[in-house]
C-alpha cells in the first residue's frame, strides 16, 4: 500500500510472557522514533508473535516536515553555560541569537528529508530503544563483533516502504534488510516474498502464523471452551496462563487430554497448579468448579496420537511426583513441620520464621488465633511447597483439615496471606484477618526497622503491597481487628518483641512504619479511589500520625471530595482564608468567652451569634456555612483592624474563634491550596 | 508407535552414537567425559573455562552428572542422583543454531511432523559458577528434553564471544524415543533377545547404593574437612598459576557441598555461604584462566 512502512524483526523465540507488553512497547517506541525524525504519519500498529515483531506505519509521508521556527532558549539572565548549550544543540553561533521578551530565540530551519534515507537509522534506534526486561548479545560471525542487545538473536529483517523493498544494512545486528520472511517454523518454513502489509498478513495467515496476538488468545479460549462444553465442562479462567500459552505458539491447535483416575484423589489446587505451572495445560472443571480428569492443551502443530500420548504421560509423571509429595507430607503433622521452621530464615537480620511466629503470638488473643498462628507457616517445609511455592497457605489449609483442625483455624491458615495483590480479596473470617494483620505488621516493622525500604520500582520484599494489605484490612475490619488497641500499640508491641529476641530495630521504627503506611494510603486513595491529591493531603494532615485512623481518613476524604465543588464549601473556605489572614496567632479561647464579647456593630454582633451556635454544633457543616456567610458579610462591612485597640482585639478574637473551630472540625481546609 | 523403528529399537547407546556422529559432522571435537564428579556438563572445564576468551571452540561429549539430592533409591521412574547429559558447545554459535539442533533430533530418529517441539523461555543461572545465559528449555510434547543456552557470562566475567550450550537429557530423550515410562526400563544396548540390557540392569544397583550413601551414610565430618581441604588446595594451586588443577579442586569442593546438602546437615543460611565460597573459587579460576590467555 502507498505510504506504508512495514518492518519485521525476525528472531529466535521471544519469551511468551513478554508478548503482551512488547506489543504496546514496540508501538510506543517506534512512534516516538518517528516523531524524533519529524515524520508525518497517521498510525503505528505492532504485532508480536513467537519469532517476530512487526511494525506497520500507515500514511507515512515520503518526506519529513520542513521545520522553520523561532525556537525559544534560556532567559537572557541565564548562565553562559545554558546559552552555549542552546547554541551548540542547534548548531548556531552567538550572532544568531535573537532577544525577545527577556528570552533568547534562534531561528531554526531544518529541511525535510526523504523517509527512505532515514529508515536504516530508525531501525537502529528501534533496536537500541526497545525495552526488554532481560536481553542478550550474540556474536556476529562476519563482523567479528558482538551484536546490540535484543531479547534473542535476530535472524532477518523485512522492510518495505511505499510498495518498495528497502535494502539497508543494520550494523548493530549485522543484517541487511530484505523483502521476504518465513512462515511457521514447522508447518510452512519456506521464504515468503512480501509486497505490502496486506500481502504480508495474508501470506502469514496461509503459512500458519497467527499475527494478531489478541485474536489468537481469544481463539484459544473459545476453542478450548467449545471442546470442554461438549463434555459439559468449563475452562478454569486463567488470564496469565492464556497470555503465556498464546505466546508459545505461532498457530494454535487445541486438544483435550486425560488425567489418570488415580490422581484425582489429589487436591484440586495441586492438580490445577501442576497442570498450569509445569505443563501449561488448562484445568477443565465441572459446573461446580471441581477439577475434572481432563485438561485443555495448546500445541504449535496439529495434534497427533503420539503427541497426545506424550502429553498425557508427562502430566502423569508430574502428578506421580505430586502424589508422592502429598503422601509423604501427610505422614508428618503440621506441628512437626512447624518445628522445622527454625531452619527457615525469615530475613537474615530478623531471624527465623519460628521467631516471627513467637512475635505474632505475643499480640494474639483467642485460642483459635494462637492455634492458627502456630500452624500458619507450617506448610513451608513440606515437599509440596518445595515443588509449588505458589501453594503456600493453600496446602496449609488442606493439611490442617486432614489432621482435624477446626474450620476457623484451617481457613485462617490459608487466608492469612490475603490480600496477595491490590485486586485480591480480603480474608473472609476475623481470625484470618487478625493473623493476616499481625503477619503483615510484623514484616513491615522488622524490615523497615532494619532500614530496608523499597526504592523506585525495586521492592523485593513487597513492602508496599504489605502496607496496602494492612490498610485494606483496617478499612474493612477496623474495630474487630484492632481489638480496642491502636495500630501504634501493635507496632510498639512488636518492636518490643523483636528487641526481646535480641533484634534491635531503629529508634525511629514506629514513625517510619506509620509514615510508610500513610504514604501507601495516599497512593491507594489517589490511584484506586480517585480522590484529589489536595484533599488527601488535607485529610492526612488533620491527624496526628500516632492516632491515625485509616478508615476514618478515607471516609473523611470522601465527604470532603463531595463537598468541595459546592458553593457553600467555597464560601467557608473563603471566610477561613480571610479570617486566617487577619489573626496574628491562633489561640484557643476559654469556653463561653465569645458570649461575653460585646459589639456595637450589627454585622459583628450577627457574627458573634453565629459563632456561638457554631460552638454548640461544631461538626455541623451547615452551621459553619452560616457563620462563614456572617463572617464574609462582616469583613465586607467592618474594618476589622479598627483604630481602637480594644475594638480591634475583640474583632480579632471572634475571627480567631471561627478559625479555631474550623481547624478542629474541618481542619483539612487549611491544607487546601487556595485556587 | 510410528516413531519407534519396528525392525530395531533405537537404543540408549545408539542415541549417543548418533549424536556424536551428527555433531562431529558439524565440526565438533568429540571428547570423553570429565573424570571427576560434576553436577552438569557445564562444570567440565571445556565448557566453563573455554567459554571465556576469544578463541573458537566446538566440542561435544557425554557427561555423567551427579546430583546427590535427586537420588530416590531407584524408586522414582525419572529422578536419579546419577544421569547422563550430552553436551554441545559451539563458540561462537553458528548462524543457524536452532535448525542445527532440530536436525540433530531428526538424526536420532525424531519425526518432527508428529511431535510438538517448542522453545520455552529459560533464564539460565548457575550461582556456584557465577554463570548466566539466556535461551530455552526445549519441550517435546510437553517434556523438557534439552536446555539450550546462549552464555552471557561465566565466573562473573562477560563472555567476549558468547558460546552456545546445548544440553540433551539423554534418559529423557531415550524414554521418549523408546516410548517407555521409566528411565530404568530404557533399552541400553538395543538387543531384544536374552542379551538385552536395560538402564536398570546397568545402573540400578549403582543408583540404590549411592542413594543410601548420599542420604544416609556419607561421613559428614570427613566431607566438611574435604571441603576445606579442596578450598585451600584450589587457592594454593592458583598461587602456582595452575589454573586447571585449581579448577578441579573447585569442582571437588562443590561436590562435597552437594553431598553435605543431601545429608541434610546444611541449614538455609549456611547453604548460601557455601555456594558463595564455591563461587569465589570459580571466579578466581576464571580470572586466572583469562589472565593466562
Amino acid at each position: 500500500m502507498r505510504q506504508e512502512l512495514l518492518i519485521e524483526i525476525f528472531s529466535e523465540e521471544i519469551p511468551a510472557q513478554l508478548h503482551r507488553r512488547a506489543i504496546s512497547d514496540s508501538a510506543a517506541v517506534f512512534t516516538s522514533i518517528l516523531k524524533s525524525y519529524g515524520a508525518s504519519f497517521s498510525s503505528v500498529t505492532s504485532f508480536v508473535s513467537p519469532r517476530r515483531i512487526t511494525l506497520r506505519v500507515q500514511l507515512l509521508v515520503q518526506r519529513t516536515k520542513d521545520i522553520s521556527e523561532q525556537k525559544r532558549g534560556p532567559k537572557i539572565s541565564a548562565p553562559q553555560v545554558a546559552i552555549d548549550g542552546f547554541l551548540k544543540s542547534n548548531q548556531k553561533e552567538k550572532s544568531d541569537l535573537i532577544e525577545l521578551d527577556g528570552y533568547y530565540y534562534l531561528h531554526v530551519e531544518i529541511e525535510g528529508r526523504e523517509i527512505k534515507t532515514l529508515i536504516g537509522d530508525m531501525i537502529e534506534d528501534f533496536i537500541l530503544k526497545m525495552p526488554w526486561p532481560k536481553s542478550m548479545r550474540w556474536y556476529l560471525n562476519d563482523q567479528k563483533t558482538l551484536s546490540a542487545f535484543w531479547i534473542r538473536p535476530i535472524r532477518s529483517i523485512l522492510c518495505i516502504y511505499d510498495d518498495e523493498p528497502i535494502e539497508v544494512y543494520v550494523e548493530s545486528v549485522g543484517i541487511t534488510t530484505c523483502d521476504y520472511t518465513y512462515g511457521h517454523r514447522f508447518l510452512a518454513p519456506g521464504k515468503l516474498e512480501i509486497i505490502d502489509f496486506e500481502d504480508y498478513f495474508e501470506k502469514l495467515a496461509k503459512s500458519y502464523v497467527a499475527l494478531d496476538y489478541f485474536k489468537k488468545r481469544e481463539y484459544i479460549f473459545k476453542e478450548i471452551t467449545k471442546l470442554a462444553a461438549t463434555m459439559d465442562l468449563c475452562v478454569a479462567q486463567d488470564d496469565d496462563l492464556l497470555d503465556e500459552v498464546a505466546g508459545l505458539v505461532e498457530y494454535p491447535f487445541v486438544h483435550i487430554g486425560t488425567i489418570e483416575e488415580k490422581f484425582m484423589k489429589l487436591p484440586d489446587a495441586v492438580l490445577s497448579t501442576s497442570m498450569k505451572v509445569h505443563q501449561k495445560y488448562f484445568a477443565l472443571i465441572y459446573q461446580d468448579s471441581v477439577v475434572s480428569p481432563f485438561f485443555g492443551a495448546v500445541t504449535n502443530i496439529p495434534n497427533t496420537d503420539v503427541m497426545r500420548i506424550g502429553m498425557d504421560r508427562v502430566l502423569k509423571a508430574r502428578l506421580s511426583d505430586a502424589a508422592f509429595f502429598y503422601k509423604e507430607d501427610l505422614d508428618v503433622t503440621l506441628e512437626a513441620f512447624a518445628q522445622r521452621l527454625s531452619n527457615v530464615v525469615f530475613h537474615e537480620r530478623l531471624g527465623s520464621i519460628v521467631q516471627k511466629i513467637d512475635r505474632m503470638m505475643s499480640i494474639a488473643n483467642t485460642r483459635d488465633e494462637h492455634r492458627a498462628i502456630a500452624l500458619c507457616k507450617a506448610d513451608l517445609p513440606t515437599q509440596m511447597i518445595g515443588e509449588f511455592p505458589e501453594l503456600q497457605g493453600v496446602m496449609g489449609e488442606i493439611y490442617a483439615r486432614q489432621q482435624g483442625e477446626t474450620q476457623s483455624v484451617s481457613l485462617a491458615i490459608r487466608e492469612h496471606y490475603k490480600p496477595t495483590s491490590a485486586s485480591d480479596n480480603l480474608p473472609s473470617s476475623l481470625t484470618g484477618a487478625r493473623i493476616a494483620f499481625f503477619d503483615k505488621v510484623d514484616t513491615l516493622v522488622g524490615l523497615l526497622g532494619v532500614g530496608i525500604h523499597p526504592t523506585g520500582s525495586k521492592d523485593p520484599f513487597a513492602l508496599r503491597r504489605t502496607a496496602l494489605g494492612i490498610i485494606r484490612i483496617l478499612c474493612d475490619f477496623e474495630k474487630d481487628v484492632l481489638c480496642g488497641e491502636t495500630l501504634s500499640w501493635y507496632i510498639i508491641t512488636l518492636i518490643t518483641a523483636y528487641s526481646d529476641q535480641g533484634v534491635a530495630l531503629a529508634p525511629t521504627t514506629l514513625a517510619d512504619v506509620q509514615r510508610f503506611a500513610i504514604e501507601r494510603l495516599k497512593t491507594h486513595m489517589e490511584d484506586k479511589l480517585g480522590i484529589d491529591p489536595d484533599v488527601i493531603e488535607a485529610v492526612i494532615h488533620s491527624y496526628n500520625s500516632l492516632e491515625f485512623n485509616y478508615k476514618a481518613a478515607i471516609e473523611k476524604a470522601n465527604v470532603l471530595s463531595a463537598l468541595i465543588p459546592t458553593p457553600e464549601f467555597q464560601m467557608v473556605k473563603e471566610a477561613y482564608r480571610r479570617a486566617s489572614g487577619v489573626i496574628i496567632e491562633r489561640q484557643r479561647l476559654p469556653q463561653d468567652s465569645v458570649a461575653s464579647l460585646e459589639f456595637e456593630n450589627i454585622h459583628m454582633t450577627n457574627l458573634r451569634n453565629s459563632v456561638m451556635k457554631q460552638e454548640k454544633l461544631p461538626q455541623d457543616f451547615d452551621v459553619s456555612v452560616r457563620t462563614a456567610r456572617a463572617l464574609l458579610d462582616a469583613c465586607d462591612n467592618v474594618l476589622i483592624n479598627d483604630a481602637d485597640a480594644a475594638v480591634r482585639k475583640r474583632n480579632i478574637l471572634l475571627l480567631n474563634q471561627f478559625v479555631m473551630l474550623i481547624d478542629t472540625n474541618f481542619g483539612v481546609l487549611s491544607f487546601l491550596r487556595s485556587s | 508407535m510410528g516413531y519407534v523403528k519396528k525392525e530395531r529399537i533405537k537404543s540408549f547407546q545408539d542415541i549417543i552414537f548418533d549424536l556424536q556422529r551428527y555433531w562431529s559432522d558439524q565440526g565438533c571435537v568429540i571428547m570423553q567425559p570429565y573424570d571427576t564428579e560434576v553436577g552438569a556438563g557445564t562444570s567440565h572445564y571445556v565448557t566453563a573455562l573455554k567459554a571465556l576468551g576469544d578463541d573458537n571452540w566446538d566440542v561435544a561429549f557425554v557427561q555423567p552428572c551427579r546430583r546427590p539430592k535427586d537420588g530416590r533409591y531407584a524408586d522414582n521412574p525419572n529422578r536419579t542422583q546419577y544421569y547422563y547429559q550430552f553436551q554441545v558447545i559451539m563458540k561462537p554459535a553458528p548462524k543457524n543454531p536452532q535448525e542445527l539442533y532440530l536436525k540433530s533430533l531428526e538424526a536420532i530418529g525424531f519425526d518432527l511432523s508428529v511431535h510438538d517441539v517448542r522453545f520455552v523461555e529459560d533464564d539460565w543461572e548457575n550461582p556456584s559458577l557465577g554463570a548466566a545465559g539466556l535461551g530455552w528449555e526445549i519441550w517435546c510434547d510437553g517434556l523438557e528434553i534439552t536446555q539450550y543456552t546462549y552464555f552471557q557470562q561465566v565466573g562473573g566475567v562477560v563472555c567476549s564471544v558468547p558460546p552456545l550450550e546445548i544440553t540433551y537429557g539423554l534418559e529423557r530423550v531415550t524414554t521418549f524415543m523408546q516410548n517407555v515410562e521409566s528411565h530404568f526400563d530404557i533399552n541400553w544396548n538395543g538387543r531384544m533377545d536374552e542379551k538385552k540390557l536395560t538402564y536398570g540392569d546397568v545402573l540400578g544397583r549403582f543408583e540404590r547404593e549411592f542413594s543410601c550413601y548420599n542420604f544416609d551414610v556419607a561421613s559428614v565430618d570427613m566431607l566438611l574437612e574435604h571441603f576445606m581441604d579442596y578450598e585451600k588446595e584450589c587457592q594454593k594451586l592458583l598461587n602456582h598459576n595452575l589454573v586447571l588443577p585449581a579448577y578441579e579442586q573447585c569442582i571437588k569442593a562443590n561436590h562435597c557441598f552437594n553431598l553435605l546438602d543431601a545429608r541434610g546437615v546444611i541449614s538455609v543460611t549456611e547453604r548460601a555461604s557455601y555456594i558463595a565460597r564455591v563461587r569465589v573459587l570459580a571466579k578466581s579460576c576464571c580470572q586466572a584462566w583469562l589472565e593466562s590467555l
